[in-house]
């Protein structure tokens, strides 16, 4: 008998606590109450409902350009899984079609089973439903091997183009920018029926990070063409932090190099960051409808750390304009 | 009256010597650009007897599901070329000439109005330090590559796609994308090596 009521009592006091936690997160409740609460809808919920329970800050239009963004991601270790699984649990509440990787896609050695542990074991559930990533090189990356490995469906180039609805988007290979690419880069520009075009590549333009930061060289290179061109956003890694930038060039940046690397403390003091985040991992969702970018980024926990709406502008025309950081 | 012709000599002897010095260094600059268009052409042709090389051993190189078949693709593309040339040798390339051109390239480039910005690329690309890497081996797979500011490249000769200029420590490294090798080293060609300091 006493044991009957001991059960019953847990049993009450269990229900109850999941209660309070699913009402907490409605309200916007802390991180580790976020994150319980997302496990248990996920394995109880539809996603319809899934998507009310999260935290979805985007609109989810029909015909949307919708995708993840990870860079610095290849470990294989404990981080990267973790924050593969809340993009898992936000593809079934966004549905994102792709994943850009901003590279650093695969650290350390490169054999058969380092591709298994670093990327198709921790992304299995979205690659097994079709989700598709589009890599491009960092430094830690094979630039033999990669372009060649058709998950990262890079078609055996260093640099590519590929066009989802309205949006154009550039892949760089900012590991060896040399004039045969920015000739091809500017071809590609031009001829871009892309109302929005996005750029994405591993070095930072502006990064006010301390262990890296700006890369000048390479801005000084691209600058120019992302100007003339009206390059609307651009995403890079490198940097182990998330950042978001929009400077005189009418430009937005975003630097999300933390989905398994992290450096805390990163910072410096000053910069020209809108937002910064370096205490933990994540990843970005984006959403293209219209004239409207929509991001929001996640951390490891299930925390958004920073979303928003951007519009669409064209590009400022003067060079001279820059910062010089 | 008798003054002017005495008082034209100087100036006529001054003149002269200006033409003749000038004519000197407009020679010495042409012979020097010749032998800069020849050194850079030698080395253009040596480059491209690698390329035949390349040509010779060809190993298609297709996308695959499976990173061990690309793997394998690799590895044959690298056998094939090394087995083609045994007696490649540090300096096949980068010969005494074409070293002491690309040297001064290199250190004219880094001293420009555009050497700052490339320092700060060097110091943030990661920079490697001195590694010993041998002519005709394998990249070493545990080595990340550190990326070359793009001004650098630029005011270098242009290369077949095939090929890149790399950074390890101070020495410019000629590096075959699609096979994984060290085709050529020149040593010492980064002044104060990679980290740009």
């Amino acid at each position: 008998m006493i044991a009957r009521h001991w059960m019953v009592s847990l049993a009450t006091a269990f229900l109850a606590v999941l209660c309070a936690n699913a009402q907490s997160v409605e309200n916007g409740g802390t991180p580790s109450q976020f994150a319980a609460t997302t496990q248990l809808a996920v394995s109880t919920q539809a996603a319809p409902q899934l998507s009310r329970r999260l935290d979805v800050r985007l609109p989810l239009k029909d015909k949307s350009v919708r995708f993840a963004v990870i860079g610095d991601s290849g470990t294989g270790d404990r981080d990267q899984y973790e924050v593969a699984e809340q993009m898992e649990t936000y593809w079934k509440a966004t549905r994102f079609d792709f994943v850009i990787m901003l590279g650093d896609n695969i650290y350390g050695s490169h054999t058969p089973e380092d591709f298994v542990k670093k990327f198709e074991e921790p992304y299995k559930v979205l690659l097994d439903a079709g989700v598709k990533f589009y890599a491009s090189l960092g430094n830690h990356d094979d630039p033999r091997l990669e372009p060649l490995y058709k998950p990262f469906n890079m078609d055996g180039q260093r640099y590519y183009a590929f066009r989802r609805g309205d949006v154009a988007f550039f892949a760089l290979d900012s590991n060896y920018m040399d004039p045969k690419q920015l000739e091809w880069f500017d071809q590609s520009l031009k001829s871009s029926q892309g109302v929005w075009k996005v750029c994405f590549f591993h070095h930072p333009l502006y990064n006010d990070g301390r262990h890296h930061g700006s890369d000048l060289d390479l801005r000084h290179q691209l600058l120019p063409l992302f100007q003339k061109y009206g390059v609307n956003a651009v995403f890079a890694g490198h940097e182990h932090v998330y950042e978001r930038m929009k400077l005189e060039n009418n430009i937005d940046y975003f630097v999300e190099g933390n989905s398994a690397k992290l450096m805390t403390h990163d910072f410096s003091r000053e910069g020209e960051r809108i937002k910064g985040y370096d205490r933990d991992r994540g990843f970005m969702i984006i959403e293209i409808t219209g004239d409207q970018l929509f991001f929001q980024t996640i951390t490891r926990t299930g925390e958004t750390i920073d979303s928003g709406e951007l519009p669409r502008t064209s590009a400022a025309p003067s060079p001279s304009s820059q910062p010089q950081r | 009256m008798p003054d002017k012709p005495t008082a034209l000599r100087p100036s006529k002897r001054r003149r002269t010597a200006i033409a003749t010095v000038t004519l000197f260094l407009l020679s010495a600059s042409a012979a020097q650009t010749k032998d800069r268009s020849s050194v850079v052409k030698d080395f253009e042709e040596r480059v491209q007897q690698y390329l035949e090389t390349h040509k010779q051993t060809h190993v298609a190189m297709k996308p695959s599901d499976s990173p061990a078949k690309v793997e394998q693709q690799k590895q044959q593309a690298s056998r094939k070329i090394q087995q083609a040339r045994p007696e490649a040798r540090q300096g096949d390339i980068f010969t005494s000439g074409v070293s002491a051109y690309f040297r001064e390239r290199l250190a004219l480039t880094l001293e420009s109005a555009e050497g700052p910005k490339i320092r700060a690329s060097l110091r943030r690309a990661e920079p490697l330090p001195n590694i010993r890497l041998k002519v005709n081996s394998r990249y070493p797979a545990s080595l990340p590559l550190q990326s070359t500011p793009p001004t650098l490249i630029a005011n270098l000769p242009r290369l077949p796609g095939e090929l890149q200029y790399r950074i390890v420590g101070q020495t410019l490294v000629l590096y075959d994308l699609t096979s994984d090798l060290i085709v050529d080293l020149l040593p010492n060609a980064i002044p104060n090596g990679g980290n740009g300091q």
